[in-house]
Order: structure tokens, then sequence, then C-alpha cells
């Protein structure tokens, strides 16, 4: 405790004028020789106790108003919290750095600047704000968390020259992830004191089930740290409420055929309270306009276009979308990148051929593959199946193959087995159907070899739904799989349609394997495992009517198609990717040491070197920040290789979460708010210096005050 | 020997005086039955002769006047008494408190009994006097002869207020002393046990007498204007003291002094006790104008 104005405490001696006063009229007392003693008596016998207690009370009052005012004239403040050495302090600041941060700044706090641009500056006046010998980290806390410095730093005016670079394009907070790092982060602070910041515009999409109880352990583990840090929740705004953005935009194969025309529906939403009329929205290939369509939106509405264009021309070919008239530009385009090949060579291993049509194991499998070719039509298969059995398959049947699909194939033989390992080793793809030939035993011995082999899971055994029971169904659910996107949208077929009798009972381990489809039994219906440089696929029925009538359902043929262009896609790039991550493409061992040009959207380039982890050499590029078509171009080749960026459809809803809930959330954690800079530096005030306490002494005075006069009237009723 | 102007200054005496004119004027005809007495017969002492005119009683024509001079004469008397007035004068520790405004409660007393004894006699009454604290002190049988005043005065301007109250068995010795019913006028505080006092003005109303209360209050008894811290010590009891900030239990007292006046008022209500309560700042025709007034309800 310290004083303002501490001479004016030497008022507090007032107290002694009440006493004084008390004292002398007890020395000053008058005798009075009266006859009505027993009037006397019968007062005081009633109240001798209460009235002792009554004066003390009266007493202690007198004596304590002249205290309270003295000492509220003194300005005292409170200082505890300077025990815990707040002179120094290690602060980390979490900055949201997604793409939300970019919308436009409320026009009080930095007209015609962004969010991060406002974030920034007030970290920079935070920073300076902090006493001498004070470290900073920030932690970039958008999409996957990262540092901004390796190391936290004392040298306090690094970090704003390291915030410009930041971009501010990452993917949604994830706010336990985000205070997990900070905590990490926390570790190398070098002083006892430490404060934790979070800069954030706390949009709804990111904050809304933690305001509504989910928990934040990460959260609850930093406040409970000890020291305690303190923990501050500092929120910058956006006045924007309009926006409009492309959610998603899905492509209805990741590998065409020349001239074979490709499906591109496009998904707009307005985040915004107003309706828009006719917002043009245009297609775009290779960076050409093709067409424009107009679309209308109703308040928080969406709409769907649906675009097919067709590449003559084999290659990498960029596909965009853009639309226009809305004000925060950065989320009205979606690319995506497009393989165009001559043909795309499958092997269909049939483990059962049959001699009725239809009957063989991989007979449904052909159709699905090539159904222009079995149909006869004019229009081109891109995928070209090669049907065997498989006790007639032979070694060169393998090449020139980019996917193997083994339908009810009981086992392999050892040349076989070991062909198709380094097939896949070597970046092809494998899908492995089940079937009542397969033999189980061999299957876990030889092929899924405790989670050596091929095969992605163990099978615990055939399981079945009884003819009185319900079939198993697909578990319909948000698929997150790049070969299952595509199904997400109910247009893409109703998958819940497919029944199921049969299955293997999969015990998939560890993290090696990516589940793709659920059955609604809670075991997985289709599971990836990488293996070497490719991928396979199994699948846990027939890949004909046998077990299941999947193969007879409109949706069998595209799912077949993605799978299959999925797995021959295995070292290309990937249709898109979110701004945030990086851009690393597996490379021939031969070509360890090469060098690689990026060029960004803008025209910008900058070398890549190829580098080797394990067995395994690629070309890895830094964080992509700027969503557009990027090109990869070999140094010294032709060979290019295009890579569309797109910002996270999540961040287009400016929402922010009510202060309210903002205020709850911290309040829960024990930790403050502050959402304008002048509040954060009384806040920061407050713990560093300690907090005024003339406001409560002045109620106590007044309290004190009104007290007196209640005891007063009180006493004088009796 | 004792006069009037030993307690009674001289514009009293007026007052006086002027009051007993007031009373004259104002209760023709209604001293003799006003005071019902409870004896049968007149008493008597011849005045003069006079003619007989007519309309005249027969029975009080002097017939041996009448034998020895052949002329009819009437026998004229003194007015009747039929009234014997006791005055009790309560002349305890408590009547000795000397108030702020400097009047002391037993020289009121002793004034207004004074004025009512002379009051009484020139209406022909006879007046005694009692004076008690704890036991009776003197006693001074009813007389109506006016020397018997003076006897009055002398014993009450001797009379000092004593120690300690015992109103209730003074009062009950009483009953048994005054043989003779008559008008019995109590001027005290009354700073008694309320209980025992009604209890023995129960007994001496069943013997039959009148009595008339005059409660007497100092100012300061009613109004406890006191302020600084003060010792009230006990006038009847030099042990008894107490040490106190009077402003904090102002509004008590007087709800304790309210509360006693009322109990004593509804206590002599009961017993048909003519009752007054008599500031000793009020003047005491003021107080004998209250008396008169009661007298003539």
């Amino acid at each position: 405790m310290s004083f303002l104005n501490g001479i004016l405490l030497l008022g507090a001696a007032a107290f002694l004028i009440p006493l004084i006063i008390h004292l002398l009229n007890k020395r000053k007392v008058v005798t009075v020789r009266w006859g009505a003693m027993h009037l006397l008596h019968e007062v005081i016998r009633q109240r001798k106790r209460k009235m002792k207690i009554e004066q003390l009370l009266l007493l202690i009052t007198r004596i304590a108003i002249p205290i309270v005012l003295a000492l509220c004239l003194a300005r005292p403040v409170l200082t505890a919290l300077r025990s815990l050495g707040l002179g120094s302090s290690s602060l980390i600041v979490m900055l949201d750095d997604s793409f939300s941060m970019r919308a436009p700044a409320a026009q009080t706090t930095l007209p015609g600047g962004t969010v991060m641009q406002q974030a920034r500056q007030d970290m920079q006046t935070m920073l300076t704000d902090l006493p001498s010998g004070s470290s900073a980290q920030v932690v970039l806390s958008g999409g996957t968390p990262r540092k901004l410095l390796d190391q936290a730093t004392t040298d306090l005016t690094l970090v704003p020259a390291k915030l410009s670079d930041v971009s501010s394009m990452s993917g949604p907070l994830s706010a336990n992830d985000a205070f997990q790092a900070a905590t990490s982060a926390l570790k190398d602070a070098p002083n006892a004191a430490r404060e934790v910041v979070i800069v954030s515009d706390f949009q709804e999409a990111d904050w809304r089930a933690i305001a509504d109880g989910a928990a934040l352990p990460a959260l609850e583990g930093l406040s409970k740290q000890e020291p305690k840090p303190q923990i501050t929740f500092y929120r910058v705004g956006s006045d924007l409420a309009e926006n409009l953005s492309i959610a998603s935009a899905d492509i209805s194969a990741l590998v065409a055929a020349e001239s074979q025309p490709i499906g591109l529906r496009v998904r707009i939403k307005n985040h915004g309270k107003r309706p828009w009329q006719d917002v043009a929205v245009h297609l775009e290939a290779d960076g050409a306009r093709l067409r424009t369509a107009r679309v209308s939106l109703a308040p928080e509405g969406e709409a769907v276009l649906s675009f097919t264009h067709a590449f003559d021309k084999v290659g990498d070919h960029s596909l965009s979308v853009r639309l226009e008239g809305d004000s925060f530009a950065d989320d009205n385009a979606f690319h995506s990148i497009v393989q165009v090949r001559n043909q795309l060579n499958v092997l269909l291993i049939d483990g059962s051929p049959g001699s009725e049509p239809l009957s063989g194991a991989a007979d449904f499998l052909e159709i699905a593959l090539t159904p222009h070719t079995v149909a006869a039509a004019t229009l081109k298969d891109l995928i070209r199946t090669k049907k065997i059995e498989l006790r007639k398959i032979r070694n060169e049947d393998l090449r020139q193959q980019e996917v193997i699909i083994m339908a009810d194939v009981e086992k392999l033989q050892g040349h076989t087995q070991n062909d198709i390992d380094k097939f896949v080793k070597e970046g092809g793809g494998l899908l492995v159907f089940a079937g009542p030939e397969c033999d189980l035993d061999w299957y876990n011995r030889e092929f899924y070899r405790k989670g050596q082999g091929l095969y992605p899971s163990a099978i615990k055994g055939q399981a079945r739904a009884d003819s009185d029971a319900p079939p198993a169904r697909i578990l319909m659910q948000r698929f997150t799989h790049p070969a299952a996107l595509y199904f997400n949208d109910a247009r893409a077929g109703r998958l819940q349609d497919a029944e199921f009798r049969h299955w293997f009972e999969f015990t998939p381990q560890g993290d090696q394997t990516q589940r793709i489809f659920n059955l609604d039994r809670n075991v997985p219906l289709m599971i990836e495992k990488k293996y070497g440089r490719g991928r396979v696929i199994a699948a846990a029925t027939t890949a004909n009517a046998e077990w299941s009538n999947l193969p007879l359902q409109p949706f069998f043929v595209p799912l077949m198609q993605r799978l299959t262009t999925y797995l021959a896609t295995e070292g290309s790039a990937p249709a898109w990717q979110f701004v945030g991550s990086t851009i690393r493409l597996p490379l021939e061992r031969a070509e360890l040491g090469s060098e690689f040009t990026l060029r960004d959207p803008t025209g910008q380039t900058q070398t890549l070197k190829s580098a080797k982890e394990g067995d395994a050499v690629f070309v890895q590029s830094p964080v992509i920040t700027q969503s557009g078509i990027f090109q990869l171009q070999k140094v010294g080749t032709e060979k290019t290789t295009l890579l569309a960026f797109n910002i996270d459809g999540a961040e287009s809803d400016l929402k922010a979460l009510p202060t309210a809930d903002i205020q709850k959330i911290a309040k829960r954690h024990d930790a403050a708010y502050a959402d304008t800079l002048p509040a954060y530096q009384a806040l920061d005030r407050t713990r560093r210096h300690g907090s005024e306490l003339w406001q409560p002494l002045l109620i106590a005075l007044l309290a004190l005050l009104f007290v007196e006069v209640l005891l007063q009237q009180h006493i004088a009723k009796g | 020997m004792a006069t009037l102007s030993d307690i009674l200054h001289a514009e009293d005496i007026t007052s006086l005086q002027s009051l007993q004119l007031f009373a004259r004027t104002v209760v023709e005809g209604f001293t003799t039955g006003q005071h019902a007495s409870p004896h049968k017969g007149f008493s008597v002492e011849f005045r003069q002769h006079r003619p007989y005119v007519q309309g005249d009683e027969i029975r009080r024509l002097d017939w041996k006047i009448f034998g020895r001079t052949d002329r009819f004469y009437i026998r004229e008397f003194d007015e009747e008494t039929n009234l014997r007035a006791t005055v009790v004068l309560d002349a305890s520790g408590s009547m000795g408190y000397r108030g702020q405004k400097g009047i002391l409660k037993f020289d009121y007393a002793r004034k207004l009994a004074a004025s009512l004894a002379y009051l009484l006699m020139s209406q022909q009454d006879a007046v005694g006097l009692i004076t008690f604290d704890a036991k009776v002190r003197d006693i001074i049988p009813c007389r109506t002869k006016i020397t018997h005043l003076h006897l009055l005065l002398e014993t009450m301007v001797k009379t000092e207020p004593g120690k300690d109250t015992s109103l209730a068995p003074v009062l009950e010795s009483l009953a048994q002393r005054l043989k003779r019913r008559g008008l019995v006028i109590l001027i005290s505080d009354f700073f008694d046990d309320p209980a025992a006092l009604l209890r023995s003005i129960g007994v001496l109303r069943k013997k039959g007498h009148e009595i008339i209360a005059l409660q007497l209050w100092d100012r300061d008894e009613i109004d406890f204007p006191f302020g600084n811290w003060a010792r009230f010590e006990n006038l009847e009891n030099d042990d008894d003291f107490l040490l106190l900030d009077p402003a904090t239990i102002r509004q008590r007292y007087i709800e304790a002094q309210q509360n006693f006046a009322e109990q004593l008022k509804d206590g002599f209500r009961k017993h048909q006790v003519d009752y007054l309560s008599l500031p000793t700042d009020e003047s005491h025709s003021a107080a004998l104008r209250s008396y008169l007034s009661l007298r003539m309800r």
C-alpha cells in the first residue's frame, strides 16, 4: 500500500477530536440531585448493556470518519501485486493472424486500416509500456499456432519489425491449440512475472462453443501455472458486417481426360444482413475469364452455381471462380488445379471371376471405371482398365499401371506380393476390396504384418447383419478425406442408401491409417494407409453385389472414379490447399539436390531446394501466406506444377462473439478483458502499480456518515 | 409565630385574596352542600339576634327573649361548617429537587398547601395538616378558627424535605387516624410504588374519605432537558447514583414519565380520586383555579 498524497494522512489524526470530545464529556460530568430516580432506573434497566454497545459503536464510527476521510484524500494505492515482481515481466502475445483479422478496422480506432494493423499498433504500445528488462514473445495463433520468434526477446523493437511480415492469412483460430502454444512459450519466459495477452477479433465461429461452456483445458492449465500468469483477452474489432465469400468449389474429378467436361459446383455465401442482387461470378481457366454467371443472395443466405469446362491439353490447369462487388475481397475467389491426362491405367485383379455377367468380383468395378467404353459411347474415359484373374497375373502386367484394384482376392503369391509391395512403395495406388474368398489368416499374417505390411488394418473377422436385423449403412457425417469431400453435398448421391449385410471387422491401430467412410456400427468401411510413396485403401465389403448393394447405387461410379483418381494422383499436388500450409511434393531419389522456382500469384519468385527425410526426397516451401495459383518449376526443365491456395471459408463469417460472452469466458478462467488500448493500459497500470482505493474509501466514508446519523437517531429514540 | 407572609409573598396573598373573592363569586351557594357532609345537623356558633320578619322559620325564634321582652327575635349563627379538609403534604427527599428554573418542589408544595388552607378556612371549612416522609412527621387536627391557620403555616415553615418516601404506609396509618370522614388533599410527587400507593388510597376511600391528589412535577422531570454527561444522585438515598449521557435516554425517559403519570391517573380514576398534575413552573393561582374547577365538577 502506498499513498499518492501521503501528507494528507496526517488528517487521520482528526480521529482524536471525537475521542477527546467523548472523554471530555465524561470528565465534565455535572451532578444532578434527582428525585425521579425510579424512572431513570427503569429506563436504564432495559437498556444498560445495549447502551454501552451503542455508545461504543457511535464512538468507533465517529473516530473512523476522520480516519477514512484522511485515507481517501491521501489516495491509497493497493500494491499487493508488486510482490509478484511485476517490475519487469515476460509478455506472451497470442496474436490471432487468421484471415478475418484482415477485415477493415473500426472507424473509431484505425480508419482505413485493417484489424490486424490495429492489433499491431496496439501491441506496439503494449510493448512500449513494458518496464525495461521485460521480454516478449508472440504466438501467431491462427491455423497452426507458431512462435514469431525462436526465443523470447528483451529487444522489444524486434517484435514490431517481425510483426510487419505477418500477413494474417491463417485459418481459423483453435483456442485450445493456441493456449497450448502459449503455455509452451511461457516455459522460456525469463521473468517470474508473466503476462499472456490474447489479441483477437474473437470471431463467433471460433469461440461460440467455448462461450457455451466447452472446456478449454489448455487455458485452464495455463491459469493454474505457478507463478500464475496474468491473462488478458484483448479484443480488436471490425465494423464490417457485410461480406460475401466463396465458401467452397467442389470439382467433379481430380483428374480428367482431354476434352472431358469437368463440373465445378460453387457455393457462395452471404454472411451479412443485406440481400444482394445479381452478383457477378466469373469462371476463369488458366487465368483467362471464360464466362460469367449472376446470382442473388438472401441475407445470411447461400447460392450454389454449377460450371462445366473441358480442357483440351494434357497437363496441369488452373480453374478459378471469382465474385465481384464485395468490399472484403480476399475471400472472393476460389482456385483449384485440374490434372488433365491422356489416360489413367488401372489393373483389376479379380479374385473370383464369374461366368455370368456381373457375377465376377471386379465386374461392377470395370463398368464404374469405364462407363463410356462399356456403353460404347463417343465420350472418352480417362481410366483404362485391365482385368485379370489372380492366377494369370504376371510381372509385366503391373508395368504402366497407376492403380491396382484387388477384388475378393484369396491371397497373393510371394512374387506377386513383392511386386505389388514395390509398386506401392514407388508411388502406386492400391485399392483392396473384401470378399468371401479372402483368406483372413493370410491377410492378417502376411498382408497386414502387424502394421508393417501393405494392408491398413488387421481383420477381426467377418461380421454380418442378420436377415431380421436392419442392414448396416454408411454413417453420414462431414467427410474430411479428399476422395470423400465431394460427397458432403447431398447432390452427389445418397450414400446412406447403400445397405451392407456382410463386412470385415477392421481393427485399425495408431495413426497410420485414415478413415474414409464408417459404417453405422462404429466400424470403418474404408480406410487408407500411406505406404512408401504410395497409398493403400482397404474396403470392408465386396466390389460386387454379393455383400451389399453398394455397386447398384448411382454414386458408385463417381465414388470409384474418385477413389481411383485419388490413388493415382499420389505424388501430385492436391487440387488446392489452405493458405497457411506449405507445399511439399515428393520427388524421385535422383532429384535430390535439384532446385525449384516458386512463383507466387503476384509474380514474385523464390528458389526452393529439394531435401531428404529418411528415404523420402521432397521439395518443401515455407508457409504460404497468400491465396491464388502458384507455379513450381524445376530449374533447367519445362516441368511445371501448379498449386492452388485458398482461404478457409470459416474465416469469412466476420461475426464477433458478443462482448458479454468474451467477458464470461475471461471471467471463467480468471482472466481480464479489454477492448480498447486505454482500458488495457488502465488494467496494466493496476496490475503493475496497484489499484487506487479512494473510490471504495469514499463509499465507506459515506456509509460511515450514514451509520453515524442512524445510530444517533436510534440512540436518541432510545 | 409564623405568619402567612413567611410563606407567601405579598402578591401571593393578594392573589389568594382575589382568588378567595373569585371563589366566593363563583361558588355562591356552592359551599354549603357542595362539600357533602356525612353528618346531620349544624355546628352552631351564635353571632347575634335580629327581629323576626315574616318568612323566618318559627323554630329559630328565641323564646327566652320573647318571654322577657314579649318580642320576636330570631337567633343568628355563623355559617355552618360541613367540611373537614386534611392537607397531606409530602416532605420526602424527592420533594427537595430544585429544578433548572430554581424552583424547589417542596417550596411550591408548601405554598400550594398554604393557599389551599387559606382558601378553605376563608370558606369556614376546618383544615388540618399532616406532613410526612417515610413516616408521619406532624399532625395538625382540623380546626375552623382563623388562628389555626397560623399553626398550620408555622408547621409548614419549619418542615424541610427529609429522606426516603414511603407514601403507602403513611396513607394507611392516616386511615386509622382520621376518625371522621372528610376531604383529604394529597400534595406529593407520588414517587413511590404506584401499586402500593393505590392500594392505600383504596383503604382511605373505603373509610369514606374524599381524596384530591395533586401531583407536582418539576419541568426538568417532565422534559429531561439535560445535555452533557451527568451524575444523577438520588435525593432520598446517597448511595444511589447513575452516570449517563442524558441525551441518549431522553426519549425513553419521557415515555417512562408519561407512563408513570398515566398509570397513577388511571389508578386514581378507578378509586374516584380527583387528580391534578401540576408542573411547578405554573403559578399557584393557576393551580388553584385548576383545583376549583375540579371541585366544581
